[in-house]
């Protein structure tokens, strides 16, 4: 029979506990949610002389830290309302519930003797069937399942989120000798399916996979630190995105994530293993007196680094090792950082930073080796297969690269040798692959990915890439067209994929060609198309630095063929004779906005953050994005409704740039249409879906749509609450007077402008060319070009 | 030719859009003090009422379809007795109780309910549907300001500090507590039967109360909490949720009759209205309403303002009032001496209705004889009326 996840119970509601119940309610499911009864009355509860045997008292615990996790920012919900599929309950009252439920997590505080008995219980009161998942970062999973019931044992293992569960993308698999193997077949599919997790199957050693490498990543630099002479803020400044990494880097992480947390995992691990680094694991001095200190990070105030406000500004102080008193320090620079500026692929710039002559140099070196060093010895210790080392660092600490992937960007062979005389000598089973000519940890053949085996010293194909499509993989073989924005490529099966590689993805004239291109080849000899890449971001919106180089030189004739072009390119989007699909992820603004509102479909990634931005910048959506809210606003208008509110609702999301926080939230905003649009929460299995839907829809039968001359406008009836609600919002000093010009024009295109007759039937054309004309003339107004220069400049919104 | 109230109620006042009266629509609460009210006069039968006139800020939805006339079915046990709806927003409670008193005296009239009802739960200041003029609002963008804004015009204009403004409002919340505290209202109020239906663990239950007390004023609201409240109007504003009047849900009516009534059905005149006047301002600061409307009717009843006893002074913000208060120069010591509609709610249409209401209550317990009601209006209007006690 096939196992189905209908009812999920969580056990535990604090940090974790909560962010996991809050994904599985992100994906449809019925939750519960349990935590202890509290012992004890509040103040408050005494005061409404509530007892210990009231529901609100029992459920205190849980509904507080469940209302504490839905305030989060980043939020742990994909949209507030999905917090409804949880229900919350307590150990003592609700615990034999979970006899109807078909996966039970247990997620209590990580001590042995207290995961016992809370699984004890559960083995008492669940179903035969029942999956059993405990979530811990490094108990292990052989001690927890034994004195169970064999079939509680035969569904028992553990299952590892990393925190916060909705964005974080690692899930460790970790089986104890009895589990069965279907069940964990069953949850890697379904981690990665269902939850779109990346899923790495484990050995049940201390600490698994990502933790004991990241751990050690970032112990050995706590441990080494004095040695390299560099500030914390240029460590950060080395650690970050300029390798791959999170912009918090190492030292803001460790705040960010808190220090007591980072030295329990150490702790933990330098106690339970035995390996040749261990004292990598130690706690420095300084970090000692930290911890006594109670300099924990972000939650209390101050760790490696500690704000102040001084004059009215931010500051961020850093700590020095020594003294431990935190100062300013100077602004990191470093001369390597000139030769990598202008190389956007992380591969290439890797031997770079490498081969630097100075202190960063250095530093990368010894670091990275060592990493490198210690990994390979965790090699089969850990997992005999390397991909899982670099999966886990990828989905679970973001390194763009993980340790193996790095070492293949700097050349095997060439840093093997750099390291043993540096004494930093690897495993020896990385020799041995050397030897049989075998120069990299990775290959990639036939649109598939092959990692070295270690075992049978051969490549084998890294599994799970059934059904996924991946541009990375296909770049070398299924390019047709490519220029300096976008690269077109052929996805077998008669449909093409147009991807966007300019910086943040932006929209220029490069990308324009690109997409017309694509969409002329396809109308000719495909049968269908998708847009969609493997950025870190769809598209930040269109390229504003061509529009400001027309507007200050005054070449009006020009700016409004640009914006013209971009809008009959919109527009060719949604007609043309092949269906057009995008795939959207990450930010989707403006122009990227524009391009998915304008497709025949989108199939947007859950982790998908849309909105028409433009009012930033002093504009309006230009491409047809304007146009668009006016005729949706049309379609939805029903016999009885309220028009003018339906109408500020559109108004405002554009007016006040509303972003979605996810998919789901940009249904409510009206970017994505209701029944048209779709969402799908694994992020390496969009393309292929992307790619089937696209092929669904020519076999249903595609034909291109017949223009619209149906629009229905409000004309004069919208205008008045436009100018009212502009006018109150500048009085009351929440905009400035020009928002307030931006405003009202955007009002009229949104009104099809001053028609006397309410609900008037107008073409898309006339839209379109009203949106234009305002949108020309404000690029002719002195204070948009101002805008446009601050964000160019300073990367800053100017609200002047 | 006079006219005389002989008699007034008002319902408690709920808070909204949350409060007691929040399911209770706004017809139904003004039923019930109307049927309360003519209970007092048995001898007058009901087919013998001339009208039924109600103040309403926003009469559409469960306000609309000439809820006047809808109270006159629902109360009077009879098609026969006429019904009417009048607006002028906030002073809409008095103006009935004017256009009643008028037609007494103009002898076309003998015996008319007049009042006010307003549900702020159920309808939204500037109601369901609103197109203002394009030309208009683009021309004089001050006429369509909304409430909040004229109140932080006025606190430009007249340099108002937060802390003073917290300070008055502060004032209200004591007097009103005071007040509730005594039982001064108890006298006016009438009970609302108030009948919930509601949704709990998969089936509909139903939950009945009476409500009797005004819900608005909110112990220990001290200037020092107020100071905490953020401003809601404007980014850098003053007027803040604690110091600007409550939205609220209620009614209130009297009856009013003519000197042949008063015979015909033995009744004892308790006041009269003795003279009301309406001035207009400029509408992006209508808080001033009062500085016009105040010494218009004075001069207008041949009065002085030492003459006037107690001061009901619509608290429409604490802003406005505290300029009304000011330029005006009215004695604190006359004016709210109940709290005002900061701590007690101001339900719209029906605040000239339940102001009347508490301002003769408070004169016959003081034994004084002339109360002033007196409120601003939106889009610039100040209204002043003067009763006297018989």
């Amino acid at each position: 029979m096939i196992r189905r996840i209908k009812k999920v119970a969580v056990l535990g509601s604090g940090v974790m506990g909560s962010g996991i119940a809050c994904h599985f309610a992100n994906i449809g499911l019925e939750v519960l949610l349990i935590d202890i009864a509290p012992r004890k009355l509040t103040e408050t509860e005494k005061v409404k002389s509530l007892t210990l045997d009231d529901k609100v008292v029992r459920n205190r615990i849980v509904n507080d830290s469940l209302l504490a996790a839905l305030k989060l920012k980043p939020s742990p919900i994909y949209k507030q309302s999905f917090a409804k599929r949880i229900t919350t309950g307590n150990f003592e009252d609700d615990l034999s519930k979970i006899k109807d439920y078909d996966w039970v997590i247990e997620v209590v505080i990580e001590r042995l003797d207290i995961k016992q008995q809370v699984l004890e219980k559960v083995d008492k009161f669940r179903r035969q069937g029942t999956l059993v998942t405990s979530n811990t970062s490094g108990i292990s999973i052989e001690t927890m399942r034994e004195g169970k019931s064999d079939d509680f044992q035969k569904h028992f293992c553990g299952t590892h989120f990393f925190n916060p569960p909705r964005y974080l993308q690692l899930f460790e698999i970790i089986p104890s000798t009895k589990t069965d193997p279907k069940v964990l077949q069953f949850l890697q599919d379904f981690a990665g399916r269902y939850l779109g997790k990346t899923t790495v199957l484990a050995k049940d050693t201390p600490a698994f996979i990502a933790n004991r490498i990241g751990t050690f990543s970032i112990m050995a630099l706590f441990n080494n630190v004095k040695k390299y002479g560099l500030t914390i803020t240029e460590i950060d400044k080395l650690t970050g995105p300029i390798i791959g990494r999170a912009k918090s880097a190492t030292f803001r992480t460790a705040d960010v994530v808190g220090l007591d947390t980072l030295v329990h995992v150490a702790g933990y691990i330098s106690k339970t293993t035995d390996d040749e680094r261990n004292d990598m694991f130690e706690i420095p001095g300084y970090l000692k007196k930290m911890l006594e200190n109670k300099w924990l990070g972000s939650k209390t105030k101050q760790g490696f680094f500690k704000k102040i406000v001084e004059d009215g500004k931010k500051k961020f102080l850093s700590i020095d090792f020594d003294t431990l008193e935190y100062k300013e320090d100077p602004k990191p620079k470093f001369l390597v950082f000139d030769k990598t500026k202008d190389i956007d692929d992380l591969r290439k710039r890797m031997p770079i930073l490498l081969s630097d002559k100075g202190k960063a140099g250095e530093f990368y070196r010894a670091s990275f080796y060592s990493l490198f060093q210690y990994t390979s010895n965790r090699i089969p210790e850990i997992t005999e297969d390397i991909y899982k080392v670099d999966d886990a660092l990828n989905a679970g600490f973001g390194w763009k690269l993980g340790p193996f992937q790095t070492w293949d960007a700097l050349g095997v062979a060439k840093t093997v040798k750099a390291m043993e005389e540096t004494g930093k000598k690897p495993a020896l089973w990385v020799f041995d692959m050397l030897d049989a000519g075998n120069t990299s940890f990775y290959k990639v053949k036939d649109g598939l990915k092959y990692y070295y085996d270690l075992n049978t010293r051969t490549y084998n194909v890294v599994p799970g890439q059934e059904g996924r499509l991946s541009l990375e993989v296909l770049r070398n073989t299924n390019v047709v067209w490519e220029n300096t924005g976008v690269s077109i490529f052929d996805l077998d099966d008669g449909v093409l994929n147009v991807e966007f590689h300019t910086k943040m993805n932006t929209i220029g004239q490069d990308v324009l060609q690109g997409l017309n291109k694509a969409l002329d080849m396809a109308e000719a000899d495909f049968a269908a198309l998708v847009i969609s890449n493997e950025g870190d971001h769809f598209s930040a919106g269109a390229n504003v630095g061509m529009i400001y180089m027309f507007a200050v030189e005054q070449e009006w004739e020009e700016l409004n063929m640009a914006v013209q072009w971009f809008q009959k390119t919109t527009m060719r989007l949604r007609y043309s004779s092949i269906p057009v699909i995008a795939a959207p992820h990450g930010m989707t603004l403006g122009g990227g906005c524009e391009i998915c509102m304008h497709s025949d479909k989108v199939i947007a990634y859950a982790e998908t953050y849309m909105g028409l931005v433009e009012f930033g910048v002093g504009l309006i959506p230009g491409g047809g994005g304007t146009k668009e809210f006016a005729l949706r606003l049309g379609d939805e208008l029903k016999n009885g409704d309220i028009r003018t509110n339906a109408y500020m609702n559109r108004y405002l999301t554009i007016g006040q740039a509303k972003v979605s926080t996810s998919a789901y939230e940009a249904f409510d905003l009206g970017y994505l249409r209701q029944g048209v649009d779709e969402v799908i929460v694994s992020r390496t299995r969009q393309l292929a879906y992307a790619k089937k839907i696209a092929l669904q829809m020519v076999e249903k039968g595609y034909s291109q749509p017949a223009p619209r001359n149906d629009i229905k406008v409000l004309g004069r009836e919208a205008l008045g609450i436009v100018y009212v609600g502009s006018n109150g919002f500048t009085k009351g000093h929440y905009m400035s007077e020009y928002d307030k010009l931006i405003a009202e024009k955007l009002g009229w295109v949104m009104a099809g402008g001053e028609i006397s007759q309410v609900l008037t039937e107008v073409t898309e054309q006339y839209l379109l060319d009203i949106e234009r004309q305002a949108f020309m003339e404000l690029c002719m107004q002195r204070k948009t070009l101002e805008r446009i220069n601050s964000l160019i400049t300073k990367g800053k919104i100017l609200r002047n | 030719m006079n006219a005389y109230i002989v008699g007034g109620y008002r319902s408690a006042i709920g808070k909204a859009p949350h409060g007691t009266l929040r399911f209770t629509r706004p017809d139904d609460i003004a039923v019930t003090v109307i049927r309360h009210l003519l209970n007092d006069f048995p001898q007058i039968e009901k087919s013998n009422i001339d009208d039924v006139i109600v103040g309403n800020a926003f009469p559409e939805a469960e306000s609309g379809m000439n809820m006047g006339r809808f109270l006159s079915l629902m109360s009077m046990d009879t098609v026969n007795v006429p019904g009417s709806t009048i607006n002028r927003f906030c002073s809409s409670g008095i103006e009935s109780i004017v256009i009643a008193s008028a037609k007494i005296t103009a002898g076309i009239a003998d015996v008319i309910v007049a009042g006010g009802a307003e549900s702020m739960s159920m309808i939204n200041i500037g109601g369901w549907r609103l197109v203002p003029n394009p030309e208009v609002a683009k021309n004089n963008p001050g006429w369509y300001l909304s409430m909040g804004l004229t109140s932080e015009m006025v606190a430009r204009e007249y340099k108002l500090k937060r802390e003073d403004i917290d300070e008055f409002a502060a004032n209200s919340y004591a007097k009103a507590i005071n007040a509730i505290d005594k039982g001064y209202f108890k006298d006016q109020i009438v009970p609302i039967t108030v009948k919930e239906n509601y949704f709990e663990d998969g089936k509909m239950k139903t939950l009945e109360k009476i409500f009797v007390t005004d819900e608005g004023p909110r112990r220990g609201t001290t200037a020092q909490v107020l100071a905490k409240l953020r401003p809601v109007f404007a980014a850098d504003g003053v007027s803040t949720a604690g110091n600007s009047s409550q939205m609220s849900d209620g009614a209130g009516f009297v009856l009013v009759v003519s000197e042949k009534a008063l015979k015909r059905y033995n009744l004892s005149p308790v006041a009269r209205l003795v003279d009301y006047q309406v001035a207009g301002v400029e509408p992006y600061k209508m808080g001033v309403g009062p500085v016009e409307a105040i010494p218009k009717v004075l001069k207008h009843a041949g009065m002085k303002l030492h003459d006037i006893d107690l001061i009901e002074l619509n608290e429409a913000f604490a802003t406005q009032s505290m300029v009304v208060v000011k330029e005006v120069g009215i004695n604190p010591g006359v004016l709210n001496v109940n709290g005002g509609a900061i701590a007690l709610g101001h339900p719209l249409g029906a605040t000239g209705a339940k102001l009347t209401v508490q301002i003769i209550n408070e004169l016959k317990r003081r034994k004084k004889k002339y109360g002033m009601v007196t409120m601003c209006i939106g889009t610039g209007q100040g209204a002043a009326g003067i009763y006297e006690m018989l």
